[in-house]
């Protein structure tokens, strides 16, 4: 491979994407819209809970109690008054002199608060349950005498669990974040990039430009100088829309109840790290072939584009399986979808992060990778060669690759 | 002719595609400096063989060289081709892509801009170079096309249907460049139906008929092959019956007559004067390459029309 055409392959390639105004308008549109979207929803979020507290200061109810869960000092300081007939009381709130009845169960384990009040819109009518808890809540509360063992007695305390293996203190759930993230990549490049990977051969081919590149360059210098553009472009594209968020949820997270992105609590486990990166790049390399060779055959984008799905189907069908990947990383099924290289991927990363997968599995997994990988490259490079040239039809890969050919 | 003569140099050919076999024990060389026409009707095999040469396609058996090596992108050897399947990248602004494609061949950046520069003012697109392709007429493009074709002043050139679809403002300027290339000492290989251009063109030609060499040789070399002498004549009168030649087409005032084997022009006006004919105009020639191409491809060629040829690989 030539490293001048490669270089000039990959600059042309990056260069002519990001100077187009759409490349930025549509990689930042989605930061932004996210930006939209969470600020209008915890403005609006905030507005009806502030409407919904003001407006809960001044009720007053009605009340029964057979089972007398109700303190009535604490009903009363709340607005309630117990209802000396329980008929009359509801009847008040249908003709709309009064404003609520609470009828409180006998058995609160089996029976529920039925509550009969004035119709005030469909967000402001919300008050009135939590209202009526409220005052159970707090009568209960009372009754118990010690506000604070009232309240460890309707709450689970959380919990941490410290494992440990080989004398070394496992790292648990918060591992799997770290090689699990890999599958997250992958998932989210093969979103991004995917169509833009079927096209790395169409646009020569729909351009009729492939003559002329062929005598000025090898297929191979220009198809791998494509994919590494991509592959830019795609960084490029990760770091535009993470870091507004990033950015975002530090500078106003607090503002807008954003959760605190705080990598550093994050463990590293060096291995199953490694593991997850090489099956990424692993499943990258072998997609990014599989696309190219499809790209070859086909003769328009519109035609690649029912096979693209074929390949996203393929890719992303472990996940169809996932409660038997966590609970069975060893049955047949899971066993299959972990060797076979178009669900290999998926399959592998999940079982990686999980840890289910051990050192030899991963090895056997990551040669069958990138050797599939290897395979669809350069079956892609040797489809595009005449692949490309069959400028209306779709290729006879047969005779692409010169199968059935008569002996020289 | 010494090694350093032959620039192209095709020996024993084959190109299968599946059971199909499109070109057959081809054999012909292409000299330094010379303008070679390949010619042939649809689907003989004249695109496939350039391809072949040019590495796109890898042939069955046989050897085919470029400068005394098998053609590969970026061996040094300086090659325009410009393919009968013409394209570029249409969404992208003219300079940027001759730009690109000059950088492919080997030049600089600055160098393949100035070069692309100094193109479009000669052609009069100088205020086009940052517009996209697809914005640029049929004809516009095309100049751009030759334009990419001829970048790094290329030692051979490989023009396959040259003028199909150019106008007659493009037909004329890619027929200066060649000329200009010509001049320069480049070594021209010129695909076409058009037998005009050839006999203008050509210093040697090659016939392929149904994957085969039918004829090689000069122009005139051919023209010999296939009748020889004609004789275009102006006359009144009744042509005789003669042994020393055969009419080939006559109207009312206007005749072509082909000489016989051993035959001469001078007893054949002779032989007119003799029988009484009113000779008015005599020019003995050659016969037209338009006629060789009739006699070697008869009614095959005729039903074609100028349709794209045949495409090898189905």
């Amino acid at each position: 491979m030539k490293r001048h055409n490669f270089g000039t392959v990959v600059s042309f390639e990056f260069l002519r994407t990001v100077t187009k105004p759409k490349f930025w308008i549509i990689t930042l549109a989605v930061p932004a819209f996210l930006a939209i979207v969470i600020g209008l929803t915890t403005l609006g979020a905030k507005a009806t809970n502030s409407a919904t507290n003001n407006k809960f200061t001044s009720l007053t109810f009605t009340y029964t109690d057979p089972g007398h869960w109700i303190v009535p000092e604490v009903a009363k300081a709340m607005g309630g008054t117990l209802a000396a007939d329980p008929a009359a009381a509801r009847a008040a709130v249908q003709a709309g002199t009064s404003e609520a009845n609470f009828d409180y169960p006998s058995d609160p384990g089996t029976g529920a608060i039925t509550v009969m009040a004035k119709d005030v819109g469909l967000v402001d009518s919300a008050k009135y349950a939590p209202y009526a808890q409220g005052v159970f809540r707090a009568s209960i509360t009372a009754k118990i005498g010690d506000p604070a063992l009232a309240r460890w007695a309707t709450t689970t305390p959380t919990t941490d669990v410290l494992t440990y293996a080989d004398g070394v203190q496992s790292p648990g759930f918060m591992g799997a974040i770290a090689p699990g993230i890999f599958m997250l990549v992958f998932y989210l490049t093969i979103m991004m990039l995917g169509n833009q990977m079927l096209n790395v051969t169409l646009e020569e081919k729909e351009n009729r430009v492939t003559e002329m590149i062929l005598t000025t360059m090898n297929p191979a210098t220009l198809i791998v100088g494509k994919v590494v553009a991509l592959s830019l472009l795609g960084v490029l594209q990760a770091v535009l829309v993470s870091l507004p968020i990033f950015l975002g949820s530090r500078l106003f997270g607090t503002a807008f109840d954003l959760p605190n992105l705080d990598l550093s609590q994050v463990p590293i486990t060096p291995l199953p790290t490694l593991i997850g990166f090489l099956l990424f790049v692993g499943g990258f390399m072998l997609f990014s072939g599989l696309l190219v060779a499809i790209g070859s055959v086909m003769p328009s984008a519109r035609e690649a584009g029912s096979a693209f799905g074929a390949v996203i189907l393929c890719m992303f069908i472990p996940l169809y399986a996932l409660s038997l990947v966590v609970s069975d990383p060893h049955s047949v099924i899971v066993q299959i979808f972990t060797y076979f290289p178009l669900t290999a991927p998926i399959t592998a990363m999940l079982r990686n992060a999980l840890g289910s997968l051990s050192v030899v599995e991963a090895g056997v997994v990551l040669v069958i990778l990138f050797a599939t990988a290897a395979a669809f490259l350069w079956l892609g490079v040797q489809l595009f060669r005449t692949g490309s040239i069959a400028y209306d039809r779709r290729l006879n890969i047969g005779k692409a690759l010169g199968l059935g050919r008569k002996a020289a | 002719m010494t090694s350093t003569d032959c620039v192209l140099d095709v020996r024993d050919f084959r190109m299968d595609f599946g059971a199909t076999t499109v070109i057959r024990d081809l054999s012909f060389d292409v000299r330094r400096g010379e303008t070679f026409g390949l010619l042939g009707s649809n689907g003989c095999g004249k695109t496939t063989t350039i391809r072949a040469l040019l590495g796109i396609y890898t042939p069955t058996a046989g050897t085919l060289l470029v400068e005394g090596k098998r053609y590969e992108p970026g061996s040094g050897v300086r090659l325009g081709y410009l393919p009968e399947e013409r394209g570029l990248y249409k969404k992208e602004p003219v300079l940027d892509v001759m730009t690109y494609f000059g950088r492919l061949k080997g030049m600089t950046r600055s160098a393949a801009q100035t070069w692309s520069q100094g193109y479009l003012e000669a052609v009069g697109l100088s205020s086009h170079a940052k517009l996209r392709l697809d914005k640029l007429s049929g004809g516009q493009q095309q100049k751009v096309q030759l334009g990419v074709t001829i970048m790094n002043d290329p030692d051979i050139l490989i023009l396959d249907e040259p003028t199909k679809g150019f106008d007659p403002v493009n037909r004329r300027l890619l027929m200066d460049l060649i000329e200009e290339r010509r001049r320069a000492g480049a070594t021209i290989v010129i695909i076409t139906h058009q037998m005009e251009e050839v006999e203008r063109l050509c210093d040697r030609i090659l016939l392929l008929k149904d994957g085969k060499a039918e004829a090689y040789g000069t122009v005139a070399d051919v023209q010999d092959q296939y009748g020889g002498q004609a004789i275009r004549l102006g006359f009144s009168g009744v042509l005789p019956t003669s042994t020393h030649f055969r009419v080939v087409s006559a109207e009312t005032n206007y005749a072509e007559l082909e000489l016989t084997e051993g035959s001469e022009p001078t007893p054949v006006l002779r032989e007119l004067l003799d029988a009484g004919v009113e000779v008015r105009s005599f020019d003995a020639t050659r016969i037209s390459l338009d006629e060789v191409f009739l006699r070697v491809y008869g009614a095959e060629a005729s039903t074609e029309g100028d349709a794209t040829p045949r495409q090898a690989v189905a």
